[in-house]
């Protein structure tokens, strides 16, 4: 029994001119929950449908357990899925959509039952067992989309945007269930989504897609932490774009100018003195400081304030059309107009080359 | 202007009187001829300037019956009708998933094709159809008259199922195919309790059309295949007035029992105790 439950070889799908999965290589481990994550158009959902067999591809393989499923049909792939839109069947009860995939595959209703009855247990839906879907609130349709997709044990457990159908609150509380769930199964998972949130809360690890291809594969914390392009850390949670110049670098650090200032940041791969280059942090990552001296400190001036709440959100200009972005929770209250420094603490900076 | 006003003040507030009035007059210019023809159908010995028949009677439906033999031309219409039915259905129910599910060329073209015959006069199209089939020896038999209805049944058929296809979420049937169901259970299964209703209504359509079918029916039946439409005509040609009225309110039966059942609101999904939708 091999580590990996899922890969896709060279995955490609192209409709007429637009390539929807541009050779899409991509391991999933057995029992890991991994999220597919990009904006609408990235290809995404065209590679779980490529996995259920309901888009065929064009070039490229799809394995699962070892064994290469690219043209088995659909209903022999045992596959379990959740949908954005439910999908249950109208004409039938809880109870009968939960049983579906157990009498599709020829399980009598009495052995079937001690099945359908744990797997509303899992969800906790017990009581509702005769109701039709159409009786039932969103979050307890999906619960029930939940149950059908887990009921028969299936290798790998599909979820397209399952949540995003829900309201804030309820998608919140539904990341935690799905999680704990899919956990205390052990099952394989593919979570398809756009929410970059709750991409990171629910993965073991994500996969973020860009036009049809992989951008990058990584732990959350990896993909927050270092983002290999632009597009990443854009992608994912708060970020800041700050245009500066390489003037130097050994193996470990690289010397940096913003706007005439000089900075230091953690060294990449394929510097060269002169280059143009962009200083990505975090804005909560930068801190606002007194003194003028010290490390990677940036002088500037406050541009705009903005009120959040638990936070403030300060726009500094630092020069002629180079403005960074700063929330923080500390005390002081900035006003439009006064001078700052900046401190942006290199552990904390990240040199990303301009697409 | 307030002169006006004060003059116009009672008719304004007789609106409702005459709008009554305008919908109880059109009442009775729909429904006056039905009523005398149930009258005749039930009356003795009502000649001249009576208001109502001296005597009633159900001896006209007895002679009907009868002489009309009505029995056998009832179970005409019912054959003939079976057969148009099921043939419509049949191709509603493939139609309907080509026009509904597929993206097909032409199909503005193709749907206009086939609305034609009940677009074009009923005599002419009748003409047509009544020529073919005399070469193919279809006239006078039930599959003959069944057929020649399907030319107009099966539009009806084709639009309802069309919609009803077009209504089907793709997501459901995916998630039919990924529980593990072929193409034949997910049909038997997931498809056809989701298409019943429709199915159901394309059904009552197509059989009151070809229930109520006169100019194609006249075309193409023999001594075999007389409907009850056919039949009510002859017996105009026949003479008795009360015996014709008798089979003209019998015709009208079976249109009023679905007319009742669908303003009763026995919707035909709830016939089959399925639902309405998602």
């Amino acid at each position: 029994m091999s580590d990996i439950m899922i890969e896709f070889r060279n995955l490609t799908k192209r409709y007429g001119t637009l390539l929807a999965n541009d050779h899409v290589n991509l391991q999933i481990k057995r029992g890991e929950l991994m999220t597919l994550l990009g904006p609408s158009g990235c290809g995404k959902t065209t590679a779980l449908r490529g996995l259920t067999g309901y888009v065929r591809p064009d070039e490229g393989q799809i394995l699962i357990d070892d064994k290469d499923v690219t043209n088995l049909p659909t209903y022999q792939r045992q596959l379990g899925m959740v949908f954005q839109n439910f999908a249950l069947f109208p004409h039938m009860t809880v109870w009968d959509n939960v049983r579906f995939p157990l009498m599709i595959r020829g399980v009598s209703k009495k052995d079937s039952e001690a099945q359908v009855r744990e797997a509303l247990q899992l969800i906790r839906l017990e009581g509702l067992s005769d109701r039709y879907p159409r009786q039932l609130s969103g979050g307890q349709q999906q619960r029930v989309g939940l149950a059908r997709a887990l009921v028969y044990r299936p290798n790998v457990l599909l979820l397209d945007e399952p949540l995003s159908n829900l309201d804030a609150k309820l998608r919140e509380e539904m990341r935690f269930e799905i999680r704990d769930l899919q956990r205390r199964l052990g099952i394989t998972a593919i979570y398809v989504t756009h929410d970059q949130q709750e991409a990171l809360a629910l993965s073991d690890r994500v996969a973020i897609m860009k036009s049809g291809h992989l951008e990058q594969v990584g732990t959350p914390e990896e993909i927050y932490e270092y983002p290999r392009s632009k597009f990443v850390a854009d992608f994912i949670g708060l970020s800041d774009f700050i245009p500066a110049t390489v003037e130097g670098f050994d193996a470990r650090t690289a010397r940096i100018s913003v706007a005439g200032v000089a900075l230091n940041a953690p060294a990449v791969e394929g510097l060269s003195r002169g280059q143009k280059i962009l200083l990505f942090i975090r804005p909560n990552d930068v801190e606002l400081v007194t003194s003028e001296s010290g490390e990677n400190i940036l002088p500037g001036v406050v541009h705009q304030t903005t009120y959040l709440g638990d936070r403030m959100d300060y726009r500094v200009q630092i020069a002629d059309g180079v403005n960074a972005r700063v929330q923080t929770a500390s005390g002081h209250r900035y006003a439009q107009g006064d001078r700052v420094h900046l401190h942006l603490p290199v552990e904390r900076c990240r040199l990303i080359q301009e697409e | 202007m307030r002169i006006l006003k004060l003059y116009l003040q009672p008719l304004w507030n007789a609106r409702l009187l005459l709008i009554y009035s305008f919908l109880a007059g059109f009442a009775i210019l729909i429904l006056a001829p039905f009523l005398m023809i149930s009258l005749r159908s039930v009356g003795k010995g009502w000649f001249g300037k009576l208001w109502f028949p001296p005597e009633l009677t159900l001896q006209w439906f007895q002679s009907a019956i009868d002489i009309g033999n009505i029995p056998e031309v009832l179970r005409n219409t019912a054959i003939i009708a079976a057969i148009a039915v099921a043939i419509s259905t049949a191709i509603g129910i493939l139609s309907g998933w080509a026009f509904g599910r597929r993206h097909l060329p032409g199909k503005e073209m193709l749907m206009a094709i086939i609305l034609l015959p009940r677009m074009i006069p009923p005599i002419t199209y009748a003409l047509g159809v009544a020529k073919i089939f005399y070469g193919l020896d279809l006239v006078n038999t039930y599959l003959g008259v069944g057929l020649a209805h399907v030319s107009l049944c099966a539009p009806y058929a084709i639009l309802v199922l069309s919609s009803t296809f077009e209504a089907l979420d793709e997501r459901v049937l995916e998630a039919a195919t990924v529980c593990g169901a072929n193409t034949l259970k997910s049909f038997f299964y997931v498809i056809l309790p989701m298409i019943l209703p429709g199915i159901l209504a394309s059904m009552i359509f197509t059989f009151t059309t070809s229930y109520n079918e006169f100019t194609l029916t006249l075309m193409t039946y023999g001594p075999d295949t007389v409907t009850m439409a056919v039949r009510t005509y002859l017996a105009i040609g026949e003479g008795y007035v009360e015996i014709t009225s008798a089979m003209a309110v019998i015709l009208v039966v079976p249109s009023l029992v679905i007319l009742a059942m669908i303003q009763g609101g026995i919707q035909p999904e709830k016939l089959i105790g399925g639902f309405k939708g998602v």
